[in-house]
C-alpha cells in the first residue's frame, strides 16, 4: 500500500521543467527523505501531493486519491518551507481550528492541544498572539500543528528552518516519535544529517528528475555518508554523457 | 457533508473575527455611527413649508421623495463596504500563505471560499443590518413611511452585497487589490446610479425605452440600484408599484453566479508558487 504515488510526473513552469517524468512512491509506514540541490523541484513536488497545483501530465495520488480531492489530505499533516501563520490568532486558537479541521472536538481536542503544547514546548504560549512568537517558536507552532490529531503521514518541508541546535534535537524526537506509533514521513530538507538519521528510504532530485531513490542503505554504499553519496550522485547526474 | 459543514462553519468563523481584526472594521464602525447620525439628524429636522407649483407639499410626500434616497445612499455604503473587504479577504491569506496550512486540511477550496466570502459578508452585512435598520426604524417611526418596502431593500442589499463581494473576491484572485478596490468604489455607485436613472424613467414612463449604458447595464449587469432604489421608491406618493420582485429575483440569480466564479478561479489556481526550491 502506497502513501503517495506519481507516475511519469511532469510539471513546468512556462519553459522551464520544474519536474519531468518523475516516477516515485511511498510505501505506508517509511520515512522518505527527499533531497536536492536549490531548484530540484522538491517543493513542487510537495505541492503537487497536497493539490496546491497541477501535474501537466503523469499521475499524482495521495492516499489512493487524486490530491485535487479533499478527502486525500485526510490524516495528512503538513509543515510549509516558508511557515506563514495567521498573525492575529492566538496560538490555542489556531490550534483549536486545526484541530476541528482534522475532524476533533471538544474536551478531547482541548487535551490534545495541552499535550501537543507540552511537547513542542508551548505550553506557556498558548494564549499568545502567532506574530509575537520568535523565529523559532513559529516553527515549533508549525510543528504543533502538524503533528495535532496524530496524522498518518506527515509532509515536511524544512522543518527545522529557525530551529535552534536543541529545537532541532526535539523535533527529531517528535518526528521519532511519530514514526514509532506508525506514522509515514516525507521530508524535504537540505539538512542531510538530520535525514540520515530520521529516514529509511530517501529520494534525490535534480533538474526536475529523479537521480536516484530507494531504501538508504542502497543510496548510500558502504563507507559513504549521505552527503558523499549525495554529491556523487548529483555530480553523475550532471555529468556529460560519454 | 457533516465534515464539509463542520470546516466551512470553523472557518467562517475564523474569517468573520479576522474581518473584525482589520483595521477597515474601524471605517465600517465610523461609516456606521455616521450614517445613523445622518438619519437622526434628518428624521428629525422640522420640514418648512414646501410649495412646488403653488402646491404646497404635505410633510409626509417631501419625506416620500427624500427617504429613498437616504436608505439607498446608506445601503450603497454597506455594498461597498461589502465588496472593499472582500476584496483581499481571500487574496491576502493566499498571498501571505496562511491559507497553505488550511488548505492543506482536508477542505475543499470551494469551502474555503465560501468561508472566506462568508467572513467578509458576515462583518458587512452585520454592520449593514444596524446601519440600515436603524434608518428604518427611524424613517417608519419618525415619518411614518411603510416598514415593508424597508424590508425589501434590505433584502436587496444583502444580495447586492453578495454580488459585490464575490465579484470583489473573484477579481481579487487575478487583478491587484488597487485595481480591484477601484472597481468597487467606482462600479457601484456608477451601476447603481444607471439603475435608478432607468428606474426613474421607467417609472415617469412605463413604456421607455431605456438605451445607452444604462440600457446596457438595466438588461445584462446586476441590478444593485433596483434591488435596493426599487423596493423604497414606494414610499414615493406618486410611485404605484416598483416590480421589485424580478430585480431580487436577478440579484439571487447573480449571486449565485459571483459565487462560481470564485469557485472557477479557485480551484484551479497554483497555491504556494514562488517556492519551486
Amino acid at each position: 500500500m502506497f502513501v503517495f504515488e506519481l507516475d511519469s510526473v511532469t510539471k513546468r513552469y512556462g519553459r522551464r521543467a520544474a519536474l519531468e517524468g518523475v516516477s516515485l512512491s511511498l510505501p505506508a509506514g517509511t520515512a522518505l527523505g527527499l533531497l536536492g540541490p536549490n531548484g530540484a523541484g522538491k517543493t513542487t513536488l510537495l505541492r503537487l501531493l497536497l493539490g496546491f497545483a497541477r501535474a501537466d501530465s503523469g499521475r499524482v495520488e495521495l492516499q489512493g486519491r487524486d490530491p485535487l480531492d479533499a478527502a486525500s489530505r485526510r490524516g495528512v499533516g503538513f509543515l510549509p518551507e516558508r511557515l506563514r501563520l495567521p498573525g492575529t490568532l492566538s496560538l490555542r486558537r489556531f490550534l483549536r481550528l486545526h484541530g476541528r479541521l482534522a475532524d476533533r472536538s471538544g474536551p478531547e481536542l482541548e487535551r490534545e492541544i495541552d499535550a501537543i503544547a507540552e511537547l513542542t514546548g508551548l505550553r506557556n504560549r498558548l494564549g499568545e498572539r502567532l506574530d509575537q512568537l520568535s523565529k523559532g517558536l513559529a516553527q515549533r507552532a508549525g510543528f504543533a500543528q502538524a503533528l495535532l490529531g496524530s496524522p498518518g503521514l506527515l509532509i515536511l518541508d524544512e522543518p527545522t528552518t529557525g530551529l535552534d541546535p536543541l529545537g532541532v534535537r526535539e523535533a527529531r524526537t517528535w518526528l521519532e516519535a511519530a514514526r514509532e506509533r506508525g506514522a509515514t514521513l516525507l521530508v524535504s530538507s537540505h539538512i542531510l544529517s538530520e535525514v540520515e538519521r530520521l529516514c529509511d528510504h530517501v529520494a534525490i532530485l535534480d533538474q526536475g528528475r529523479v537521480a536516484d531513490s530507494g531504501p538508504l542503505e542502497r543510496v548510500v554504499r558502504t563507507g559513504e555518508s549521505l552527503e558523499d553519496a549525495f554529491v556523487r550522485i548529483v555530480q553523475r547526474e550532471r555529468a556529460p554523457s560519454a | 457533508m457533516r465534515r464539509a459543514l463542520r470546516a466551512f462553519l470553523s472557518l467562517t468563523a475564523e474569517a468573520c473575527r479576522d474581518g473584525l481584526r482589520r483595521r477597515f472594521a474601524f471605517v465600517a464602525g465610523a461609516v456606521l455611527l455616521l450614517g445613523l447620525g445622518a438619519t437622526e439628524s434628518c428624521t428629525t429636522l422640522e420640514i418648512g413649508a414646501v410649495s412646488v407649483n403653488d402646491r404646497t407639499l404635505d410633510p409626509q410626500t417631501v419625506a416620500g421623495f427624500l427617504a429613498p434616497f437616504l436608505f439607498a445612499v446608506q445601503a450603497l455604503l454597506v455594498v461597498v463596504m461589502a465588496g472593499v473587504l472582500a476584496s483581499d479577504h481571500l487574496a491576502r491569506p493566499l498571498e501571505e500563505g496562511s491559507a497553505l496550512l488550511w488548505l492543506a486540511r482536508p477542505v475543499d477550496r470551494a469551502i474555503f471560499a465560501a468561508a472566506r466570502l462568508g467572513g467578509a459578508l458576515g462583518v458587512a452585512l452585520g454592520a449593514g443590518l444596524i446601519l440600515l435598520a436603524g434608518t428604518a426604524g427611524m424613517l417608519v417611526v419618525r415619518q411614518g413611511l411603510a416598514i415593508g418596502p424597508a424590508l425589501l431593500a434590505m433584502l436587496g442589499t444583502a444580495l447586492s452585497c453578495v454580488v459585490v463581494a464575490a465579484l470583489a473576491m473573484a477579481a481579487s484572485l487575478r487583478l491587484g487589490r488597487t485595481a480591484v478596490l477601484l472597481l468597487v468604489v467606482v462600479g457601484v455607485p456608477l451601476i447603481a446610479a444607471a439603475n435608478s436613472w432607468a428606474l426613474a424613467s421607467m417609472l415617469i414612463d412605463p413604456q421607455a425605452e431605456v438605451g445607452g449604458i444604462s440600457g446596457v447595464l438595466l438588461r445584462f449587469g446586476p441590478p444593485l440600484g433596483f434591488g435596493i432604489f426599487g423596493p423604497v421608491s414606494v414610499w414615493n406618493p406618486y410611485v404605484q408599484e416598483a416590480h421589485a420582485g424580478p430585480a431580487l429575483l436577478r440579484l439571487g440569480l447573480w449571486a449565485f453566479g459571483a459565487f462560481g466564479l470564485i469557485w472557477l478561479c479557485f480551484r484551479r489556481m497554483e497555491l504556494g508558487a514562488g517556492h519551486s526550491d
